[in-house]
């Protein structure tokens, strides 16, 4: 099944690279995540900061998304570090709708314990709208697990999240910022955990 | 051989049918030129019934009207030099009445004729009239000019009346020779104002030596004030011309819109990806920033607000619509002031008393 995926994602990549020139844009952000673990036997909620960045590659109607973050989130008695990322493939199927395809990781790393690490292929929708032309414009992305993993215990997962925030640009400068609300739920046969973060991202577009 | 015949036979009858008609239709003039002939070969009764038989022919096939006047013309010869006097007269008579300007040809017919047919026409006062039949005038500066045409020296009166008979403006009163004009300048007696809109007539009668109608024809008239022509108005600015005066509200709708679902996707979703989890407060910052943001966005359309641009152009198009159909309108007024509409019908002539 993975191989499959990844051919269709390499097809996609080919066909891209097709089209005409790359505009790429990067990022760099933080923000607050909370973390709440559910098993058969415990609860957990933990919270903290995570940073990160993101490159967006587009080219013609094609786009790639990479993002990767890490930090650590804590509660009273216990703490971990978190690392996460994704590498999707999008269409621009309209102007305002984009959808996406490609895996998405998230691991847990606790002092003397092995990583728990969730790992999903999930498609995508993102939709957004203007509100000041060419400055500001919100946007509210779907996803839905295709197929998943949990690695400890080794059990198969769902899941699917949602985003949803602004983005602004400014005039004549290759520079933008987003604010986004992000929750995600990922769900393996003992254990649930849901996460939420309120990001803020800075960004420029160099190649433009 | 058999099936041939029966087509001759058919075709024979077809013929035979629509013969009648074809006949008919040359009859009248045909006849006319054998009676003309039985006349020059003094065959006086067979000319006489020939003339009669073209003189009956009606509707479409009838003689023309100058053909009636020749064959009346002959029938008169032909009955005078039957020695049917009487009825010579009653012809010459009848062609007189039908057309007072007819002269007889004074080479076909005899001097006896010519004197005889002249003295009918000098006892037969009557008078025929020509007028246009649609036409309109400016009372007071213009006329409707209407020709009589005699056919002897007599006296005539001529008034405008009304159906009803009320004299409405005397038009002529004395004697008429080969013919008159009449006008009418469209007033009523008073001299100062056209007569309303109706049916009127202009009576025209013929008098005697003695003074007493021998023949009156009437001129039916209607009269129609300021029926004139008049230039069509010019039709207002078209909507597609225009531009709109107000800011519309669809821009802003739309660009609230963005702000204002992405607002509530923010608050709907956790419960949406994950049913049963608290989800945190802290997501309506960015929630209530999306929905000022498309508020903002809403009031920066200004939806409603006037376009001062816009409203400048719509009003030059509309002044410029109301100047051209106040043109219109006073050109209208100018041709249609005092104008009146005159239709003349056709003329009849009514005999009180033999003369």
């Amino acid at each position: 099944m993975r191989r499959a995926l990844l051919l269709i994602f390499l097809g996609f990549a080919s066909t891209a690279q097709a089209q005409s020139r790359w505009n790429v844009s990067f990022g760099v952000g933080g923000g607050s995540e909370i973390a709440r673990s559910r098993s058969d036997t415990t609860r957990e909620r933990v919270s903290g900061l995570v940073l990160g960045g993101e490159a967006v590659a587009t080219r013609g109607k094609f786009v790639t998304r990479l993002r990767y973050g890490q930090g650590r989130v804590t509660n009273d008695t216990a703490g971990r570090d978190v690392a996460e990322g994704e590498a999707l493939l999008g269409y621009n199927a309209r102007p305002w709708l984009t959808v996406w395809f490609g895996p998405h990781a998230r691991t847990f790393v606790v002092p003397g314990q092995s990583d728990r690490r969730w790992l999903q292929w999930s498609g995508r929708v993102t939709a957004r709208g203007t509100l000041f032309p060419e400055r500001v414009e919100s946007f509210v992305e779907l996803w839905q697990g295709i197929t998943g993993s949990l690695n400890r215990p080794a059990e198969s997962a769902s899941g699917g999240g949602a985003e949803a925030g602004l983005v602004l640009r400014l005039a004549r400068h290759p520079v933008w910022g987003r604010l986004a609300y992000r929750i995600e739920q990922e769900r393996g046969a003992t254990r649930r955990e849901t996460v939420e973060a309120i990001t803020l991202t800075v960004g420029f577009v160099p190649l433009r | 051989m058999t099936h041939a015949r029966s087509f001759l036979v058919l075709l024979v009858a077809l013929l035979l049918l629509a013969a009648p008609g074809a006949a008919s239709a040359q009859s009248a003039a045909a006849v006319l030129a054998q009676g003309a002939r039985a006349y020059d070969d003094l065959e006086l009764d067979n000319a006489a019934g020939l003339l009669r038989r073209a003189l009956a022919v009606q509707g479409a096939d009838a003689l023309a009207p100058r053909d009636a006047s020749r064959a009346l013309m002959y029938l008169a010869a032909t009955e005078l030099l039957r020695e049917h006097a009487d009825s010579a007269r009653a012809v010459a008579r009848r062609l007189v009445l039908a057309d007072p300007r007819f002269r007889p040809d004074e080479l076909v017919f005899p001097p006896q004729v010519l004197t005889f047919y002249e003295g009918v026409r000098r006892a037969t006062p009557v008078v025929i009239a020509r007028a246009p039949a649609d036409t309109a005038i400016r009372p007071g500066a213009e006329a409707l000019a209407v020709r009589l045409y005699a056919s002897t020296f007599h006296e005539v009166t001529a008034t405008l009346g009304t159906e009803a008979g009320r004299v409405v403006r005397m038009l002529y009163a004395g004697p008429i020779g080969d013919s008159l004009d009449l006008h009418w300048n469209g007033l009523d007696s008073s001299g100062t104002a056209s007569p309303p809109n109706g049916r009127y007539a202009i009576t025209v009668t013929s008098l005697d030596r003695q003074r007493r109608i021998v023949r009156i024809l009437r001129l039916p008239l209607e009269v129609t004030q300021g029926r004139v022509d008049t230039l069509p108005h010019p039709g207002p600015p078209a909507d597609s011309l225009l531009l709109p005066e107000r800011q519309p509200m669809g821009p802003g709708l739309k660009a609230l819109a963005p702000g204002a679902l992405a607002g509530v996707a923010i608050a709907v979703l956790p419960s949406v990806v994950a049913n049963g989890e608290d989800a945190s407060a802290a997501r309506f910052v960015v929630g209530g920033s999306l929905t000022i943001a498309g508020i903002a966005a809403f009031v920066s359309h200004h939806p409603g607000k006037s376009i001062p641009a816009n409203v400048a152009h719509n009003r030059a198009l509309r002044d410029a619509w109301r100047r051209e159909d106040a043109l219109v309108a006073s050109r209208n007024a100018e041709r249609a002031r005092g104008m009146i509409g005159i239709r003349v019908g056709a003329p009849v002539l009514l005999t009180p008393e033999a003369p």
